[in-house]
């Protein structure tokens, strides 16, 4: 009897159907030197990141990178700064005001604003920075961005000298550098003409000239920004500034940007459209990447094998370098190593057994570079003194154990160091270690990538030669920041002893690599109480003064003290960016700036 | 009837409550606490406290569970810390995408398993079955995210029929009209399942061919079609139907791997993102969805039993009689 095929030729039909609805997978590559005005950019988001705070002023919790770099496409800051070109400065092009001119007594400052308008015809004015600061001054502990005595603490009052000129009192004189690349550039200004009202159906005002009525306006700001639902059909965030305008935005996170058609200033976008994609981690990412769903994504490190068959489906590849230093602080008040920490010589010999190139090279397949001091140690070295550069403490496991018997500490039976000479003299332990205290610590890490669990292996393996046992305690992100930041000056937990959470970088800086956030005694994020008075003398110092050397001094006195363990940083990402796209520029500071790029054929 | 739905449904009830009670033990007993996480490293000490007492994390744990078991019965869920968005809004966005694929992917695995199975055992022994249960035990042993990757590597990269993720619509409306970019994860999710039911399947058919009732059809001279589809066919189903309420969380579970293989931001994902994070409020709400979902699943899965087979049937109605 002869069966009937029917029913797998209908099968084979569904199947082509719908390969056909699947549409011709996007082709990368090629271009030439002519450049195509239009067209549009599919962006691939860090893994796991959602957008989800659009106003130019976040609340606690949402001040992500990548938030910010979608919020100063949409409002142009009235300071930029880029470090794509090598050197990290002002990007006056993508700036809402021309350069700030400083008082000869440092403590005023007088800004011109560009002549830039609003997406809804209104010409951006000195009111538009008021609102900005009226909000801030009023909410600042609802600012995520806020620490005590920075902005809005350190300027005392603002002065409309004209509608596009204004003037900010400071409450002393800053380093002009300094104060510019990392104070002025939180400032954004507002369409006050658009969201100065204290709720949906009240009328435009000043309600933001009273502390009062700044809380009633920036609360009803905040809660429109809550409502991510609403962002592609709420008013408010159509009236933009910069070179892009909202599209869509999407309740998973994708956001999609259009030229913005009205835009006046020199930047304007060469692209109709850049959508930033969301993904659910790296290797979905890697997936879509490797299928051609993407212009611009991201190799995973441990894909990086694969770079070859990347290249020849039209992509190059291209590490992209933070701003940033990768470290594991130590926890100087910890009850039971928090004496040993403070001894030099024992920060050297646990630094002299970091093996930070083989770190690099191997875990890292080369994306991470070696770090040895406070200031980043690539992209711009204008930062960088000659002691941070060279290594003081290079790797080297017989200068590890030198240090460490020359100072009281020998092997027990099972290898690990205990200390035999209690004291302070020279040959001693140190101040408060006492006899037979065995040299084992714990490190807090996060958990979740390879490359991190790698390093942990390897800095095990390498303090384990030197007679240090380090136990490994891994723990998801959440937990190990929580952990390691409860311990303060007046008590706390200070149970760690050793913590990481820099997989993708510890600490991204701002323009100025200054340390008051990391080093300066009772920083908020000197996780490990670290304190050391010339540190903070040079601190301050940077932050006040305009000596460049002061910079120096501080790169090169930490690079020596070691406050933390220094550890290769791994990049931003390592980017894959098809290349038919031009004006592609990776901003160390994380920032983006779509408008400039380009297609060519 | 009517009493053994209502005590089913009663004790379903304690078992969801007993479910978020445990499950707000557990997050509680995390170490740290979410504020750190959630306000990032330059938060504040006094930001840390705002944030927890806003959370009500100052208050004791009985004092937080009734809160939150009130606010529960007034339709609250509560708020994501991370997402910017409240639970019940993303819990609506994110469900009807685990829905729709972990539907599709049941069912599909179901309509090739059940008649798969009683082929198998229809031919027990002979070479289709051989082959046949041997795919089966690669595809059960096969995890969903090995599926996946061989799925995406061979219909996406080297054949680029489909795409590599699924459709990223907002509404249920905007993903079906991509079923291009559905078939993958579907097909991926349905492989486990499909080998599992067929498995079942066919041990159940065999139970039943050796049944003495098969064997008086068989005497009777009824045709072997017959036996198979009418009387068989049904009764083989009873063990499958009460086995696919239990596979509720597996089918949760699976959506997990295949949402993050395809990049398709579901239930399973969300609830990953927010362990990940710390998020309490959201992963509270998606435990809850999942125990009613079990719950409900064994519940149906019960019922259908009784309707599906008289032999339950009766000990209910005495059951009932005597209460």
């Amino acid at each position: 009897m002869r069966r009937s095929r029917k029913p797998f030729l209908w099968l084979v039909a569904s199947a082509v159907l719908l390969a056909g609805c699947a549409g011709v997978q996007t082709k990368h590559g090629g271009g030439g030197n002519q450049q195509v005005e239009g067209g549009s950019v599919s962006f691939a988001l860090p893994p796991a990141a959602t957008p989800n705070w659009i106003m130019p002023i976040e609340t606690p919790g949402y001040t992500a990178s990548y938030n910010a770099a979608i919020q100063q496409i949409l409002y142009v800051p009235l300071y930029a700064y880029n470090g794509s070109s090598g050197a990290v400065g002002m990007d006056q092009t993508a700036s809402a005001a021309l350069p700030p001119v400083y008082s000869a007594d440092g403590r005023t400052i007088t800004i011109t604003l560009k002549p830039l308008t609003w997406s809804n015809g209104q010409p951006l004015t000195s009111r538009d920075v008021e609102l900005w600061y009226d909000l801030v001054r009023a909410n600042k502990s609802d600012w995520g961005a806020y620490t005590s005595g920075l902005i809005p603490d350190d300027i005392t009052a603002f002065h409309t000298v004209d509608a596009h000129t204004f003037t900010l009192t400071l409450d002393k004189a800053y380093n002009e550098q300094w104060f510019t690349a990392n104070q002025l550039t939180e400032i954004t200004p507002l369409p006050q003409q658009a969201w100065d009202r204290t709720a949906a159906d009240a009328p435009i005002g000043d309600a933001d000239r009273t502390p009062a009525g700044a809380k009633q306006v920036f609360n009803y700001l905040v809660a429109q920004a809550s409502d991510l639902g609403s962002y592609s059909a709420n008013p408010l965030w159509k009236v933009v500034d910069g070179p892009f305008t909202l599209a869509s935005f999407t309740s998973s996170g994708q956001v999609t940007l259009a030229k913005n058609t009205k835009y006046t200033g020199k930047d304007a976008a060469h692209l109709d459209k850049v959508t930033f994609l969301t993904f659910t981690g790296a290797a979905a990412e890697y997936n879509v990447l490797r299928a051609g769903g993407v212009d611009y994504g991201y190799v995973p490190t441990s894909n990086l094998g694969q770079q070859s068959k990347l290249e020849a489906a039209g992509y190059r590849i291209s590490p992209w370098n933070g701003w940033s230093i990768t470290y594991v602080p130590y926890n100087f008040r910890n009850p039971a190593m928090g004496k040993v920490f403070a001894q030099l010589y024992v920060r050297q010999a646990i630094q002299h057994a970091v093996d930070q190139p083989s770190i690099s090279s191997v875990i890292w397949r080369g994306t991470a570079k070696p770090d040895y001091g406070p200031v980043p140690q690539e992209n711009d070295k204008t930062f960088l003194s000659p002691s941070q550069r060279t290594n003081p403490y290079p790797f080297d496991l017989t200068a590890s154990r030198q240090l460490l018997a020359a100072h009281g500490w020998k092997a027990g039976s099972d290898g690990v160091l205990a200390c035999v000479s209690p004291g302070t003299g020279p040959s001693d332990c140190g101040e408060g270690i006492a006899a037979g205290t065995r040299f084992v610590m714990t490190i807090l890490t996060e958990g979740g990538s390879d490359e991190t669990d790698d390093t942990m292996q390897e800095l095990k393996s390498e303090l384990s030669k030197v007679g240090i046992d380090l136990q490994v305690s891994t723990q998801t992100l959440d937990t190990v920041l929580s952990d390691s930041s409860g311990c303060t000056a007046s008590g706390g937990a200070c149970d760690w002893q050793l913590s990481y959470f820099g997989t993708q970088g510890s600490w991204y800086f701002p323009a100025d690599p200054t340390g008051e956030d990391l080093f300066a005694t009772g920083a908020s994020v000197n996780f490990g109480q670290y304190t050391n008075k010339q540190a903070d003398a040079l601190i301050t110092a940077s932050n006040l003064g305009n000596a460049p050397q002061t910079m120096l001094d501080y790169s090169a006195l930490l690079a020596k003290d070691l406050p933390v363990i220094w550890l290769p940083n791994p990049p931003y990402q390592v980017s894959a960016i098809d290349t038919a796209l031009h004006g592609v520029v990776q901003d160390p500071l994380a920032g983006l700036q779509p408008q400039r790029w380009y297609w060519t054929r | 009837m009517t009493r053994y739905i209502i005590r089913r449904l009663v004790l379903a009830i304690v078992v969801v409550l007993l479910v978020t009670v445990v499950t707000f033990i557990l997050l509680h007993l995390l170490p740290g606490g979410p504020a750190r996480g959630v306000l990032g490293v330059k938060a504040t000490p006094q930001q840390i406290a705002d944030f927890n007492h806003k959370e009500g994390f100052d208050r004791s744990w009985p004092v937080q569970y009734w809160d939150y078991l009130v606010r529960l019965v007034h339709g609250d869920l509560g708020t994501s810390y991370s997402m910017n968005a409240s639970v019940g809004t993303l819990l609506g966005q994110r469900l009807p995408r685990t829905l729709l694929l972990s539907a599709t992917s049941t069912l599909l695995a179901i309509i090739v398993a059940l008649p798969l199975g009683v082929w198998q055992a229809v031919r027990k022994g002979k070479p289709v079955d051989k082959i046949s249960t041997g795919l089966s035990f690669v595809f059960y042993a096969t995890p969903v995210f090995f599926l996946s990757l061989l799925l995406i590597i061979v219909f996406s990269q080297a054949l680029p029929w489909f795409p590599a993720q699924a459709a990223q619509g907002e509404t249920l409306g905007a993903l079906i009209s991509q079923p291009a970019s559905l078939v993958l994860p579907i097909v991926a999710g349905a492989g486990g399942v499909l080998a599992a039911f067929s498995r079942y399947m066919r041990s159940s058919t065999l139970d039943n061919l050796a049944e003495d009732y098969v064997r008086t059809a068989r005497a009777k001279g009824t045709r072997e079609r017959v036996i198979i589809w009418r009387h068989v066919w049904p009764n083989s189903l009873t063990s499958i139907v009460a086995l696919f309420g239990y596979y509720v969380p597996t089918i949760f579970a699976g959506a997990l791997v295949v949402e993050t293989m395809f990049n398709f931001p579901g239930i399973g994902l969300l609830f990953w993102s927010a362990a990940l994070n710390a998020d309490f409020p959201v992963l509270l709400g998606v435990v809850l969805v999942i125990a009613i979902a079990t719950v409900v699943g064994s519940l149906v899965a019960d019922l259908a039993q009784l309707l599906i087979d008289p032999r339950v049937r009766v000990p209910a109605r005495r059951a009932g009689a005597t209460a």
